[in-house]
């Protein structure tokens, strides 16, 4: 029987080669080795997906992150360069080079950094690696705000009224139409970085040259645009992931409207008090705004509701901060489902959402001054767990938080059957959570969470200015401080009596030995 | 012992009256207060204080002492009681980096006189601009500093003599 043997021949080739497999396309790209193109706790976050799947993986440090712990969760480390995110996080070739020397074949770039440069998504094709994340082409028609909006006008998503032309001339005349404040934007912005409100006529010069100057540097792109400034909008932002044979499927929307600085400090997910409709209209412009595109893999379409409307706001082509509240919402892994669509496999329906989840942000800042930023090393540190609760953190006893880059310490995310269950289950992880050493916002987010104002879901991009304009520490929190430094003093001056004698001294934490446990005999 | 926290004018004065066993008395601004100080293995220390117990840390960190209590992180600065820094409370005759970065800007000379409220120096740290304004009307007596300069946090930026006496209390920096 000549032709069954054939046959027989056949499937056994097919087999042998890994060619049969009917059920799932053959993923085109396999991905073996990851490199992250990223700091912080988002390399983390992907390592951790990446190990998960049975990845290898590469992580990339500045001079500033030798030694960070995120380094140790790799197979492999590589430095990239000087401190300065120009020489380093922003260096394209040097990243490239390490992925090359370590024998990457594909790299997640995370958020922020190089994460929304087309170039460099090219750049990363062009040398025959898989980039996690969009096409080239898609990331430069959604990722450029001017760009994003012109397409967003052609699908038929409503936008914020605006205009392109940033000159002092044109911005004057587009006052005139619209009224002030109005928003100034950077076309190539991102996390409200270049991005300033003007509100007078006095202002607009200074704040067209800050806006510049700000883009400039952070973006390498000074193109300015401006909008309308809506007076108390809701941020509400639809996730969408799609693959390569152009299927596209939303995951729901987060509300992200607490924010200050035009940046997101508190995200949930669902948005509170949406109606189904809405929910569905904004999930409908999402689709089409990202199949217009062409897009491919995770991305986010944020819009702005005001009343009975919602405008398109922008695009973020690239896995968002706070995309741990839609992984606890639908039990799913976005990393991974990233690296799975860019392996070429097909997504998968979004599963059933469960309960409510909330996320807030813990930056090394000044909440009662504006925000400053603040440095430090971290001397002591206490991590909440617990049902329900979430921390993805690169904090580490130790770590040295510098100026460098972004003071993201650690997102928190609480989740629960509903929205109250989620947002107390927050609230006991604030409370456990414990940072010395360097300036924090934990206390600050922990009286925003537990506010009435929070409770009753008033949200409104204006949230902050309109609820906690001026917030101060808790009095019984500062007079417990009070007592710390009386402790320290008296510890200090009777080193051998204030130590815990219960304890022997060999099976005392490591902290008691470091000379910062003698508060006042100085670094 | 006399505390305050850096950009807030209040005081603090605080005295321990007795320390005996986990047994803690203090006095705070006058008011007496008694508690449970109980050190933990982890070299903090868990207070009972009205009706709930409470996680607190503390470290010295340059000048300043740094307290964690709970979520809540402070930053205390011991007044020394004498000279003319002290008397006037916050205001310095000089211009120091809120925290380490970049100087992007600096907008006076020396010699010049600079009124309240009048931007001074715009400072890069994050990749978010700071601009320090002056506290009061002075005379800018130095400028430290230049732009593209990388500063640590506490160092001299510009040195003032202020013109007015006594001098408007420290408004600290805003962000433009």
């Amino acid at each position: 029987m000549p032709l069954l043997e054939k046959f027989f021949v056949k499937i056994f080739r097919a087999v042998v080669s890994g060619d049969l497999c009917y059920a799932q396309p053959r993923p085109m790209n396999r991905i073996r080795k990851l490199l992250v193109a990223n700091r912080g706790e988002i390399a983390f976050r992907i390592i951790r997906s990446a190990r998960a799947m049975g990845i290898a993986t590469v992580a990339v440090y500045s001079d500033a992150d030798a030694g960070a712990p995120w380094l140790a969760a790799a197979d492999d480390a590589r430095r990239i360069g000087a401190p300065e995110a120009a020489a380093s996080y922003l260096n394209a070739d040097a990243i490239l080079a390490a992925a090359r020397a370590s024998g990457a074949d594909a790299i997640h770039p995370g958020y922020g950094f190089l994460s929304e440069h087309p170039e460099f998504a090219r750049a990363v094709t062009d040398s025959g690696l898989t980039f996690v994340g969009p096409p080239s082409a898609a990331m430069a028609a959604l990722g450029d705000k001017l760009a994003a909006r012109r397409l967003a006008l052609g699908s038929g998503v409503p936008v914020v009224p605006g205009t392109d032309a940033a000159d002092p001339a044109s911005a004057r005349a587009f006052a005139a139409q619209a009224g002030f404040p109005i928003l100034v934007k950077a076309a190539a912005g991102g996390g409200g970085r270049g991005m300033r409100v003007i509100e007078s006529e006095r202002e607009l010069d200074a704040a067209l040259e800050a806006a510049a100057r700000e883009a400039k540097a952070t973006f390498g792109d000074g193109r300015l645009f401006l909008e309308r400034y809506l007076a108390r909008p809701r941020h509400v932002e639809v996730q969408v992931l799609g693959d390569q044979s152009g299927k596209l499927v939303t995951l729901g929307e987060r509300d992200c409207s607490i924010q200050r600085r035009h940046q997101k400090i508190i995200e949930e997910s669902p948005a509170p008090g949406l109606d189904d409709a809405m929910r569905a209209r904004m999930a409908e412009a999402a689709l089409s705004l990202f199949r217009a595109a062409g897009y491919v893999n995770a991305g986010t379409a944020e819009f702005l509701i005001e009343g009975e409307n919602f405008y398109f706001l922008e695009a973020n082509t690239r896995l968002q901060v706070e995309h741990p509240v839609t992984e606890m919402r639908f039990g799913c892994d976005l990393v991974a489902e990233q690296l799975k669509i860019a392996a070429g496999e097909a997504v998968a329906d979004a599963p059933a959402p469960v309960g409510h989840a909330i996320e807030c942000r813990i930056y090394a800042e000044d909440a009662e001054r504006r925000f400053r930023p603040a440095a430090g090393r971290v001397s002591y540190l206490n991590l909440p767990a617990g049902p329900g609760v979430r921390i993805d953190t690169h904090l580490a006893p130790g770590l040295e938080i510098s100026t460098w880059y972004d003071g993201m310490l650690a997102k928190l995310v609480g989740w629960g059957a509903d929205r109250e269950q989620a947002r107390e289950r927050l609230l006991g992880a604030l409370a456990e959570f414990s940072l010395l050493g360097v300036g924090h916002t934990a206390a600050f987010l922990r009286d925003v969470i537990a506010g009435d104002a929070f409770r009753d879901a008033a949200l409104s991009t204006r949230f902050l200015d309109e609820f906690f304009n001026r917030w101060r520490p808790a009095e019984r929190d500062l007079e417990a401080a009070l007592i710390g430094c009386l402790l320290a003093a008296d510890s200090h001056s009777n080193a051998d009596r204030a130590a815990p004698s219960r304890v022997p001294a060999a099976s005392r934490s490591p902290w008691e030995r470091l000379p910062r446990f003698e508060p006042w005999s100085g670094r | 012992m006399k505390l305050r926290r850096p950009g807030d004018k209040r005081q603090y004065e605080v005295e321990l009256i007795s320390r005996d066993g986990p047994k803690l008395r203090a006095r705070i601004d006058g008011r007496e207060i008694e508690t449970q100080a109980e050190p933990l293995a982890d070299g903090s220390t868990v207070l009972a204080l009205g009706g709930r117990r409470i996680r607190v840390l503390a470290s010295r960190r340059r000048e300043s002492i740094l307290v964690a209590v709970g979520p809540a992180a402070f930053e205390f600065v011991a007044i020394e009681g004498r000279g003319a820094r002290s008397a006037h409370g916050l205001v310095t005759p000089e211009v120091s980096a809120p925290m380490p970065g970049k100087v992007l800007k600096v907008m006076v000379r020396a010699g010049e006189r600079v009124e309240a409220g009048q931007p001074l120096l715009v400072m890069e740290a994050m990749k978010m601009e700071t601009t320090l304004y002056a506290d009061g009307a002075a005379i800018v007596k130095r400028v430290a500093v230049g732009p593209g300069d990388a500063v640590d946090h506490g160092a001299v930026l510009i040195e003032l003599s202020p013109v007015s006496s006594p001098p408007v209390p420290a408004s600290g920096p805003q962000d433009s």
